[in-house]
């Protein structure tokens, strides 16, 4: 009887082949591990910059970005309500609140940039989310974020409203994108819920 | 038929004859999700060829070893390596995009033209021509992508490859937004499936008509 007539060849076959293509993987796994982690540190580093008054470079090498956020963004504190504090010549120049909440079709994780008067917005960047490229991705692209900066946050009632484009918009409403009804609203609904937990937790201190 | 001539028949037949998007209307499921980006629709078909070419090779240099009752198995694994290897790329080398295609890369592991070619053609045939094969089939289903997101795009967002294109972004250019959602693929690809049989479908009266 041969080899392959034998019952149990299938078996000595499917581990072997298995063994050998899992091995390839692991090891290749292990080699790009670093480089997936940089990564995601790099895309929520420039999100957290993005949301801030700091200008960057056109075309920031990784490393770049990852000077500029160790050199000006510091940890949150008792004093920021869970928001990283951007500090500049040692006074608080904004605060970066991260951001998230479910999107359309997975969560969406950003980051919000305050002025130190607690109402100016500075700025939003995102750095992780799943939405309809062209469509509810367009969160993402500059037009949309632009719309964020100087824009208050109410004192009261919906801190920052999302409204369709046909609105007209006052000094705390930015315009939703066209044909991303479900992304904006959303986006909408969680950015206000946690602005609105932040701005009262800030109200209770000095 | 000389080693040259079956080289070319398997080429034309995977481009145009058998293209296995609008002649079998395999695989139309990524098709669908992928393709409102010229850019993300080039990266998705450059993983399909590389998964189509590769895993032709692998099963057809595996086929003297494998049992037939479990080959199968060691089809949709072989696959399912490559398909690993390129997101596992993708994830280190180029996040954006990865983020980008979503679960679209993962799932070329169910995309039935790689499993439909090694399981009709790279089973029975000699690694080389296999290789051929798959990456030509690859390509016939990458095309027929390509051009579903061309028109996608550009009656969608008036853009190529995220560059405006003259008129298409100027404001007399009312977006379809319609083109750039699920609906879209589906009208697109239904219009060229129906556009290229019925060239082939002339091509093959003719031919009758003659013999």
């Amino acid at each position: 009887m041969s080899l392959r007539e034998r019952t149990w060849y299938p078996i000595l076959f499917m581990f072997i082949i298995t063994l050998g293509l899992s091995a390839v993987i692991i090891l290749f796994g292990s080699v790009t591990r670093q480089r997936v982690k940089e990564n995601e540190r790099l895309s929520y580093e420039r999100a957290v910059l993005q949301a801030l008054p700091i200008d960057l470079p056109v075309r920031p090498t990784p490393s770049r970005i990852h000077d500029i956020y160790l050199t000006n963004v510091q940890e949150a504190n008792e004093y920021s309500a869970g928001a990283l504090r951007y500090i500049k010549d040692d006074s608080l120049v904004a605060y970066a609140l991260p951001l998230a909440g479910p999107g359309f079709w997975a969560p969406i994780k950003g980051v919000i940039g305050i002025a130190a008067d607690r109402r100016t917005v500075t700025g939003i960047g995102f750095y992780e989310q799943n939405e309809t490229p062209g469509l509810g991705g367009e969160i993402i692209k500059a037009p949309f974020r632009a719309q964020f900066q100087g824009k208050k946050i109410a004192l009261q009632g919906v801190p920052l409203k999302i409204l369709p484009v046909t609105a007209e918009l006052d000094e705390s409403s930015v315009h939703a994108i066209t044909g991303a009804t479900q992304t904006s609203n959303r986006l909408g609904q969680f950015m206000n819920e946690q602005l609105a937990v932040w701005r009262e937790r800030l109200s209770n201190q000095p | 038929m000389t080693q040259t001539n079956k080289t070319k028949d398997v080429v034309l037949a995977a481009l145009w004859g058998d293209n296995p998007v609008f002649r079998q209307i395999l695989g139309i499921c990524s098709a669908l999700a992928v393709t409102n980006l010229v850019l993300n629709t080039m990266v998705m078909g450059a993983a399909v060829v590389f998964t189509t070419a590769l895993s032709g090779l692998t099963v057809s240099l595996l086929r003297k070893w494998t049992p037939r009752v479990i080959r199968m198995m060691v089809e949709v694994l072989v696959i399912a390596f490559y398909v690993i290897l390129f997101d596992q790329a993708l994830k280190a080398y180029w996040p954006d995009m990865s983020r980008n295609l979503g679960p679209y890369v993962g799932l070329i592991i169910t995309n039935c033209i790689i499993m439909g070619r090694a399981e009709a053609f790279a089973n029975a045939n000699p690694p080389v021509l296999s290789f051929v094969d798959g990456f030509f089939s690859g390509i016939g289903y990458a095309l027929v992508l390509l051009c579903v997101a061309i028109v996608r795009e550009l009656l969608g967002m008036g853009s190529l490859m995220g560059i405006p294109m003259p008129f298409f972004s100027s404001p007399s250019w009312d977006r379809w937004i319609i083109m750039v959602m699920p609906p879209g693929a589906f009208f697109t690809l239904a219009i060229i499936v129906w556009l290229a049989r019925t060239v082939q479908v002339e091509k093959e009266t003719k031919k009758g008509n003659k013999s």
